[in-house]
């Protein structure tokens, strides 16, 4: 009779399956205090961002430079001192062709001293080198994360801590980023940066915390000249400005033979800017 | 069972084979945050803790709840755009606590934007400072007004 049940076998099976039963208690507390990392605090309720699709359009015929949008993403993000920046404005300066060289105009010049940020004096931007009359005309971009559909810098993070989220944003996962800035490298709009502070990737982020609040973001909020525009694609009603930018403007992306389809679309922009 | 004896290096083999997948197993499942794979190869909890920082700018909106009788007045001229916290400064703990006044804006706000540029669009009214008139810009244009004279 081997399968007989006795004292000897019964107390060994229960004693085992305590045990059992004790080691899975510890190790769901152990995973628990693991996971405690993860668990996110006080978030804006009742945001869904399956149900958006955000977008940003600028028009470049009403950007004039004054570099308040690049200071007030600095304080808005808490971007440290120094040339770090999650949007800037560039100028870009064309020359008239040296005559008789038969091209049609000269080499674009482009600078973007402190971000477009003014440094205690009136305006970042100094008087150009070149003499007024070489000059053939001159204008102000002003540079984001463009919101690709095909974010190469999601492609090349190797621990998935930066993504882009349904409703477009890419964004970057701090707990997550180990700094190796592949990501700044991979990025064809220079839009990345690392953090000297947290030493992670640091991007435009659309201003993630107002969006969500309903909020616009800190430098469509603060663009004297209404060059940005923001909005929300699923959500369009019918005087929307985006509606009306559609309208007025013939849009184009920046670098759209890389294929990374940008949702940031610029209105009366040159060919030099890339 | 089996109809042929297991060699025991072959059962040792399976055996071992079997807790290093399973550790990976218990590891994964200890190591892999609960969101991962919510909304996709990333962590889904991380958009609540990106959106969950506070707001720095208060936003045209909130000056409105006080100030509607100069916002009035903005809209109906040339500054309509502006922003008030492009002068003023961040203003949120103004909108809290109206005993902190926000910042003191300064004739160096006209000119930030107002100062001849080449690469600024035309339709920009623009001087040049020093040939222009004046020490103090509100002498003469009101900032909320801007084609009206005090």
């Amino acid at each position: 009779m081997k399968n007989q049940i006795n004292r000897r076998s019964s107390l060994l099976r229960m004693g085992g399956a305590l045990a059992g039963l004790l080691t899975l208690s510890a190790a769901k507390t152990a995973k628990a205090a693991v996971q405690t990392v993860f668990v996110s605090t006080s978030a804006p309720k009742g945001y869904d961002p399956t149900k958006h699709k955000w977008l940003m359009c600028i028009d470049d015929n009403k950007c004039i430079g004054c570099g308040l949008c690049a200071e007030a993403c600095k304080k808005e993000n808490g971007v440290p001192e120094g040339p770090y920046f999650r949007t800037w404005i560039e100028r870009y300066i064309i020359p008239k062709p040296k005559p008789g060289s038969g091209e049609t105009r000269g080499e674009a010049i482009v600078d973007s001293p402190n971000g477009g940020i003014p440094k205690g004096g009136v305006s970042a931007f100094p008087e150009p080198t070149l003499p007024k009359d070489q000059i053939e005309h001159a204008f102000f971009v002003p540079k984001l994360c463009n919101l690709c559909e095909n974010p190469p810098c999601v492609q090349v993070c190797p621990v998935g801590a930066t993504f882009k989220a349904p409703d477009g944003a890419v964004l970057i996962d701090p707990k997550y980023c180990i700094g190796c800035a592949f990501c700044v490298q991979a990025c064809p709009y220079g839009a990345r940066f690392l953090n000297p502070v947290t030493k992670t990737a640091e991007k435009c982020s659309l201003c993630y915390h107002r969006i969500t609040r309903n909020l616009k973001p800190a430098c469509v909020e603060i663009c004297p000249a209404e060059a940005r525009i923001f909005g929300d694609l699923n959500n369009l009603h019918a005087d929307d400005p985006i509606q009306k930018f559609y309208e007025k403007n013939r849009v184009q992306v920046l670098k759209p033979h890389l294929g990374t389809e940008p949702r940031v679309l610029y209105a009366a922009l040159d060919k030099e800017v890339r | 069972m089996l109809p042929f004896k297991l060699p025991p290096q072959i059962l040792r083999l399976v055996l071992v084979a079997m807790a290093i997948v399973g550790s990976y197993f218990v590891a994964r499942s200890f190591l892999v945050p609960p969101s991962f794979g919510q909304y996709g190869w990333y962590r889904g909890a991380a958009l609540a803790e990106i959106a969950s920082r506070e707001p720095v700018f208060a936003g045209k909106q909130s000056c409105d709840e006080c100030h509607s009788d100069i916002l009035h007045k903005l809209a109906k001229d040339a500054h309509k755009t502006l922003s008030c916290e492009g002068c003023h400064g961040v203003s949120r703990e103004h909108g809290n606590n109206p005993d902190i006044l926000p910042v003191k804006s300064t004739g160096s706000h006209c000119i930030r934007c107002h100062e001849a540029n080449l690469a600024r669009p035309t339709w920009l009214k623009q001087i040049v400072v020093k040939d222009h008139y004046g020490p103090k810009c509100t002498e003469c244009h009101l900032p909320h007004q801007p084609t009206k004279s005090p």
